[in-house]
């Protein structure tokens, strides 16, 4: 066999042990980002005559109040939602850690977790029994202890955090156990070097488990960044939207300008908006938070 | 040392209570399903159902094809399942095992496309799938989390703290790259195959968004979509929406409660260097 011969060979094969996948990403991942670029410059009429509109559809959204309603909700949601997914989870995962191999440890890692295990759907469900206006759980418990609390589904001011509070009950449990890994991977010589200089269990948490746990705070920001912008379905189930449009966020707004006003274009262009956000946001964690090193 | 004690009982107290917390709305949900309608609406409420009724369960199941619902979520899942793992193997397996030029660089599109969300992709899916004929089949929902990157990403972690000295003497055998991958690799990255497996079918199981698009029969519907439409039904009809949120959840109550160590731990992985 000539030497050329077996370079081609050689990258005949390494084609073949990427095609499957390749093809897969190629046609459902990267082509539609592209498509979705396409579309989102044409006007679609239902009856399926397209027309080139260009910038329009941006220049809608930037134009629709509705629009900057959903981001804001959008926005006010990830505020909330993020530091307490990742702050709860984090709590749970130093608890789990300090207790680690004990009874206690193993049944609050299982009821912890647990939640991220069910649909969206079963969450939703449940979370709006619980803060029903007249027989949820949760308002009657709250009455009961002599409290006067909003009837948060029903109060504009209180949809979202209501639905961010439901979102970290089903939400925080999986980033205890990637926060509960990345102590276990620190190096037990590191503690035992830190006790033998008389370090306090505050000043071993400050100095070595936290910069140790950057990369893996990092990541948990960057996931929970997304899973907030995307959020949709508690958002449906929870008050669709509402009351009015107190809790219409981005994918709900592209929902519906899709699926029920069938403005595709418009929709697809609030795809590109969510597309850029999540990007922008990932490159600025790269930069500024130095999370290049921990992937 | 008091002092020590006193705060390490307070944490404790503290984490218990959040347990409660965090267990009771599973514990409602399942109290809620098998009560007759008044006890759902006493006053004071009553954690244990007094006259506990299937009526509910029955009413989800026979109304509705909810069974359909739990085996269209099994078809789809597993689906996903098989074939993102199938095509994520040899992938990694160029990744991790083998020299060429422009690996890094590929690797890196593939490994910043795990930042794209299926959501930001509805509606381009939509247009592909309707060109396709495909909207309202199971392929329509699985063949887009089939190109799903986190398999390669976790499987040439683990592929790459396999020695390489097993290959060599591979080679020297004669085996040939297949060869190495099926019996050297494969056999050894067991671990890292059950969590992306355990990864994809949970992920797949509980997909909503695009699903609620590709899906437009009830005979179709996924759990999560149907549970949807029981909503739309009854909207407030709690017995009715109780019982079926129960049973979607049951499944996973089941398959943690005997796998729980296994189950957690294909989850860290998914994120584990």
């Amino acid at each position: 066999m000539t030497p050329r011969r077996r370079r081609l060979l050689r990258a005949g094969e390494i084609a073949l042990f990427l095609a499957p996948f390749g093809a897969f990403w190629v046609l459902f991942r990267l082509g539609p980002v592209l498509y979705g670029v396409v579309i989102s410059l044409y006007r679609w009429d239902p009856l399926g005559e397209a027309q080139f509109a260009g910038a329009r559809n941006y220049l809608a959204l930037a134009r629709d109040p509705r629009f900057w309603n959903a981001l804001g909700n959008t926005l006010e949601f990830a505020a909330l939602a993020i530091p307490l997914i990742v702050g709860v989870g984090l709590l749970l995962a130093l608890f789990l850690f300090t207790h680690r191999g004990t009874r206690v440890a193993h049944w609050m890692e299982a009821g912890f977790f647990f939640p991220y295990l069910l649909t969206v759907s079963v969450v939703g469900l449940v979370w709006r029994w619980l803060l029903d206006p007249d027989f949820g759980i949760v308002l009657l418990v709250l009455r009961g202890w002599g409290l006067r609390p909003p009837v948060f589904l029903n109060e504009p001011r209180w949809a979202i955090p209501a639905i961010a509070l439901a979102t970290t009950w089903w939400l925080a449990g999986y980033r205890m156990v990637l926060f509960r890994a990345a102590l276990e991977d620190i190096p037990e010589e590191l503690y035992e070097a830190a006790r033998i200089d008389g370090a306090s269990g505050a000043r071993i948490f400050v100095a070595i488990m936290l910069p140790l746990l950057k990369p893996a705070v990092l990541f948990a920001l960057v996931l929970t960044t997304i899973s907030g912008f995307i959020v949709f379905g508690q958002v449906l189930i929870m008050t669709a939207g509402g009351p009015g449009r107190a809790s219409e966020v981005l994918a709900l707004y592209l929902y519906r300008f899709g699926f029920e006003y069938l403005e595709m274009g418009q929709a697809a262009a609030v795809g590109v908006v969510l597309f850029a956000i999540i990007l922008g946001l990932t490159l600025l964690a790269f930069r500024w938070l130095g999370l290049g090193t921990a992937l | 040392m008091r002092a020590d004690r006193l705060l390490a009982g307070v944490v404790l107290a503290v984490m218990a209570g959040l347990l409660a917390l965090w267990i009771a709305p599973i514990a409602w949900m399942f109290a809620t399903g098998v009560k007759p309608a008044p006890e759902i609406f006493a006053l004071p409420p009553r954690w244990i159902p007094q006259q506990p009724t299937l009526h509910h369960v029955q009413v989800v199941l026979t109304r509705w094809p909810f069974l359909r619902w739990m085996l269209n979520s099994l078809v789809v899942a597993t689906a996903t399942t098989v074939l993102s793992t199938l095509v994520a193997i040899p992938a990694a397996f160029a990744f991790a095992r083998l020299q060429w030029r422009g690996r890094d660089a590929l690797f890196l599109a593939f490994l910043s496309s795990m930042l794209i969300p299926l959501e930001v992709n509805v509606i381009p899916l939509y247009f592909l799938m309707n060109r396709l004929h495909l909207l309202n089949t199971y392929p329509a929902v699985f063949l887009p989390m089939i190109g799903m990157p986190i398999g390669i990403f976790l499987l040439r972690q683990f592929f790459l703290n396999i020695p390489t000295e097993l290959d060599d003497a591979a080679r020297v055998d004669g085996a040939g790259n297949v060869r190495i991958l099926l019996h050297v690799i494969v056999p050894l990255a067991r671990p890292a195959l059950a969590a992306l497996v355990i990864y994809m079918f949970t992920f797949a199981w509980n997909e909503f968004f695009w699903s609620m698009i590709a899906l437009s029969s009830p005979q179709m519907f996924t759990l999560p979509i149907g549970l949807r439409a029981l909503q739309g039904a009854y909207d407030i009809d709690y017995g009715i929406l109780m019982a079926g949120a129960a049973l979607a959840a049951l499944p996973a109550l089941v398959l943690f409660l005997f796998l729980q160590r296994s189950i957690i731990r294909g989850i860290a992985m998914t994120a584990h260097r």
